[in-house]
């Protein structure tokens, strides 16, 4: 993306905006959909951050904060829409959302579950997970863009792997052997 | 064995397609307008906020200050009447002794003419005046 795109998005110009949200909806909505399970609140989630990224452009500094800075509004803005509606974090996830780029060797039960079991996890450890293995940011950003320490960070990481791991053997589908 | 756990979790979160559509929407609920974002945001949070309601001491307060300001002029008022009252008396009580002081000179003064007058001195002997 160019960079006079986010200038000309500054000047007014709706092209260079759509062009903006084309780019980074999928990122967007990713975040949205595996932090609320839900496809419809998913949209109107994205759909927010992309409202609020059109009042606030003047203050993105470059394409760079542009990712950054929609990835850590929609993080928090997922966050407070589950401490308002906590019990979506059980919901199951909706059929019918499809992914990026799938693999040929992918084990979708596997994929399904593991996605599933993301959504009990705390609104906070969820967001880190997400920005860790979805958007695959390290630890730094996720610190920043969460407002928390780093150290917090690893913590969430560390123990909602042992947590997921527990589950998918509890599951049955994966056997304690295959745990390091 | 950690790293492959790690690696099916990114298969597993691997990014989403955005609904179809979703960018045409986007584009279709934003403003007319753009707004610049520090001033304007302010203002209309400014605008928007309701005026500060007093509360229960806030509410008390300026009955109670105009209270107190009218009973210290009162007292005020009624020491100055006493302080000017006793500075009168003391005036009054200070001419009082001044004119017995009078009186008492003026009757020295008449009881003396009256001894001259009943008594006068005989005629070739000096008066004592002294």
């Amino acid at each position: 993306m160019p960079d006079d795109l986010l200038m000309r998005a500054r000047a007014g110009s709706p092209q260079a905006f759509a062009s903006i949200v084309e780019t980074h909806q999928g990122s967007v909505f990713s975040i949205a959909y595996r932090m609320l399970n839900n496809r419809a609140q998913a949209e109107d989630l994205a759909q927010d951050v992309f409202l609020q990224l059109y009042r606030k452009l003047d203050v993105i500094e470059s394409l760079d904060h542009l990712g950054f800075w929609l990835r850590r509004v929609a993080s928090n803005l997922a966050i407070d829409w589950l401490r308002r509606v906590p019990y979506t974090s059980t919901q199951p996830l909706d059929e019918g959302v499809q992914v990026a780029a799938a693999d040929a060797d992918d084990d979708p039960l596997m994929s399904r579950e593991l996605a599933r079991l993301l959504g009990e996890l705390a609104p906070a450890a969820r967001a880190v997970m997400v920005l860790r293995y979805q958007e695959d940011r390290d630890v730094a950003e996720i610190a920043t863009a969460l407002d928390m320490p780093v150290n917090t960070v690893k913590s969430h990481i560390k123990r909602s792997l042992t947590a997921l791991r527990s589950r998918m053997i509890g599951a049955k589908l994966i056997t304690a052997e295959e745990l390091p | 064995m950690t790293d492959n756990f790690e690696d099916e979790l990114r298969r597993a979160l691997r990014p989403v397609k955005a609904p179809a559509g979703f960018a045409e929407r986007v584009m279709r609920a934003l403003p007319e307008r753009r707004e610049s974002v520090v001033t304007p945001i302010l203002v209309k949070a400014t605008l928007a906020r309701p005026a500060p309601q007093p509360n229960y001491w806030q509410r008390l307060g300026a009955p109670a200050a105009l209270a107190a300001s009218l009973m210290l002029a009162v007292v005020l008022g009624q020491q100055m009447a006493f302080h000017n009252q006793q500075v009168d008396e003391a005036a009054g009580l200070a001419a009082g002794q001044e004119l017995m002081q009078a009186l008492r000179v003026t009757n020295k003064k008449l009881d003396l003419a009256f001894d001259s007058v009943k008594n006068p001195p005989e005629p070739g002997v000096e008066e004592n005046r002294s």
